[in-house]
């Protein structure tokens, strides 16, 4: 590591103990550290700070780690994420691999390890980031190219073809967008789409995703009111399918 | 669904079994009429003596019959509802543990945080001063949480010794604030004195602090606004005495201001990890009132807007 140039560690944590342990600790390892306390904080740093590897807690007041996780994820496949979490079930484990974490530690968790998992995955993210081009992730074709029926995205010019002819996408559009397509057949309700695709927590009026479907379904849709790719589900919120829906299952 | 698991659901077998205990029933009544007619016939062919059999007893039989299954359809009902609330029970024991192991486990992370950190590295000692302080907040921390688990046994089993002290409860709160004070430093706690009445009340001192305490902190912990507000005020009504402990915490949805004193309920959902917490505070809190012949109530305008705490005693004349 050169040693003017420090790697920055964002470390989303809500106990402020362990907080600025991690902090301590991070920072006498030569790193600069930023902390935040709960998960709307913690997305905002990770935009604006940039940091070079998350360090990030489960149980976090407001969106809950995973949905962060999923969020950063959106936009970003190649940040390296620790979890850090007291959940030792593999349940966790595997869902948390899933959505696409680095490293999973459980609490409590020996400091030498951490130290030393965390300096892994810092000296490893570069080479995995070198044949990279766009440094923001968003580099491989299968992330980046959709097809589903006679439409198609791609997230790397930000533009997708459909029936409503070439449509270019704003960013808020495109990370939800690519929610639904990188989790076909899976319901996802209105409060998790808000969580996942604008970090936001409970509570804010979820009318904001029913006005993206809109959008989506009249870039997409043969016929927007009849809807056979973004579908509705009553109560829950929405689910999107890469095989259009024949009428009558809907 | 699938289609085993729908034959094993216990509203099915209820079901099920009762459908089975009202068709034997008219099997039962059935085959009766179809014997004893076919035995008056009988007797009728062979002249012998009527009076001798049966005759009149048919509508005994059959009320006999049907008071038995009644009562056997009552007793699978019984077990039916005990069986749901086993099994409500056994689930949110089962959160509780998930989420008390999450309560435990995230002092004993500080302290080995701070523990190996000593050892790997020669710290100031105004920085070692700071971290001790921590550690030593974890391990109050820890020892709270024994001590919930602990009391929680003792006064559910009725075992708990204390002695009944006789004093002015509005005196006993201030006291119990005072010596708290250092706990509560970045809040308003306000406790608005009667005017004339002192309320002396018996009960068990470190019960009620106990009590105190679970209500003041939960005041606190979920509680989003720049400074917590408690405010106590006390009310006289024709038999009652009201305490109120207001709050301008994050309120209860109303759907949920009974369930919130249920033993291990949680606001919130262990699936998304919004739920924190015991979920034994409340319910210790509420298992204390009860203990002294007190009643405990919730209130709230709603999610947002603050909580009130009603503790109702007896007025003592």
């Amino acid at each position: 590591m050169e040693p003017n140039v420090k790697k920055r560690v964002l470390v989303i944590e809500d106990d402020n103990h362990i907080a600025e342990g991690l902090n301590l600790n991070l920072s006498l390892q030569g790193y600069e550290v930023g902390i935040a306390m709960n998960g709307v904080a913690g997305l905002q740093m990770w935009r604006e700070w940039r940091p070079d590897l998350i360090v990030l807690d489960i149980m976090l007041p407001g969106i809950d780690g995973l949905s962060i996780l999923r969020n950063i994820r959106l936009e970003d496949e190649k940040i390296p994420i620790l979890i850090l979490s007291a959940k030792a079930e593999t349940d966790y484990k595997v869902k948390g691999l899933a959505y696409g974490v680095d490293d999973y530690l459980t609490k409590p968790f020996s400091l030498e390890e951490f130290l030393l998992r965390v300096d892994r995955l810092l000296k490893r993210a570069p080479w995995s980031n070198s044949s990279d081009v766009f440094a923001n992730g968003f580099s491989e074709k299968e992330t980046n190219f959709f097809t589903f029926g006679d439409n198609q995205v791609d997230f790397k010019t930000m533009t997708a073809t459909g029936k409503a002819g070439k449509v270019r996408l704003t960013e808020q559009e495109a990370r939800l967008l690519k929610l639904f397509l990188t989790n076909p057949g899976k319901p996802l309700s209105r409060d998790k789409l808000l969580q996942i695709g604008w970090g936001y927590t409970k509570g804010t009026t979820t009318r904001t995703v029913d006005n993206f479907i809109v959008r989506f379904r009249q870039y997409f849709e043969d016929n927007p009111k009849t809807p056979s790719y973004f579908i509705s589900i009553r109560s829950i919120g929405y689910v999107f399918y890469v095989d259009p829906v024949p009428d009558k299952e809907k | 669904m699938n289609r085993t698991k729908w034959l094993i659901h216990p509203v099915f077998i209820l079901v099920f079994s009762i459908l089975a205990l009202v068709t034997s029933l008219s099997l039962y009544i059935y085959w009766y009429i179809e014997i004893s007619s076919g035995l008056k016939l009988i007797v009728e062919r062979f002249n012998l003596d009527t009076g001798q059999f049966l005759t009149s007893q048919t509508w005994f039989v059959i009320m006999v019959l049907t008071v038995l299954v009644g009562v056997i359809i009552m007793g699978i009902f019984i077990i039916f509802v005990y069986n749901l609330k086993n099994l409500r029970l056994y689930r949110l024991q089962h959160n509780f543990i998930n989420n008390f192991t999450h309560e435990l486990k995230t002092p004993v992370t500080s302290l080995k945080l701070y523990l190996e950190t000593f050892l790997k590295h020669e710290l100031s000692r105004e920085n070692q001063l700071k971290y001790i302080q921590y550690m030593l907040s974890d391990v109050g921390r820890l020892s709270e949480d024994i001590n919930r688990i602990l009391n929680l046994a003792q006064i559910e089993s009725k075992n708990y010794t204390g002695e009944y002290v006789f004093q002015s409860l509005p005196e006993t709160i201030e006291k119990f604030y005072q010596n708290n004070a250092h706990l509560f430093r970045n809040c308003a706690v306000q406790i608005h004195f009667p005017e004339k009445e002192p309320y002396f009340y018996r009960f068990i001192l470190p019960m009620f602090e106990m009590l105190l305490m679970n209500l003041f902190t939960n005041a606190i912990k979920y509680n989003n606004s720049a400074i917590p507000r408690i405010d106590i005020t006390f009310e006289k009504q024709q038999k009652k005495l009201i305490i109120r402990f207001k709050d301008n915490g994050i309120g209860i949805d109303k759907s949920e201001t009974k369930k919130i004193f249920k033993k291990f309920y949680q606001v919130g959902h262990a699936d998304d990890m919004s739920a924190k917490g015991s979920g034994l505070g409340l319910f210790l809190v509420d298992q204390i009132a009860k203990t002294h012949k007190w009643k405990m109530t919730a209130e709230s305008a709603g999610p947002g807007k603050g909580a009130i705490f009603n503790l109702i005693l007896p007025l003592r004349s």
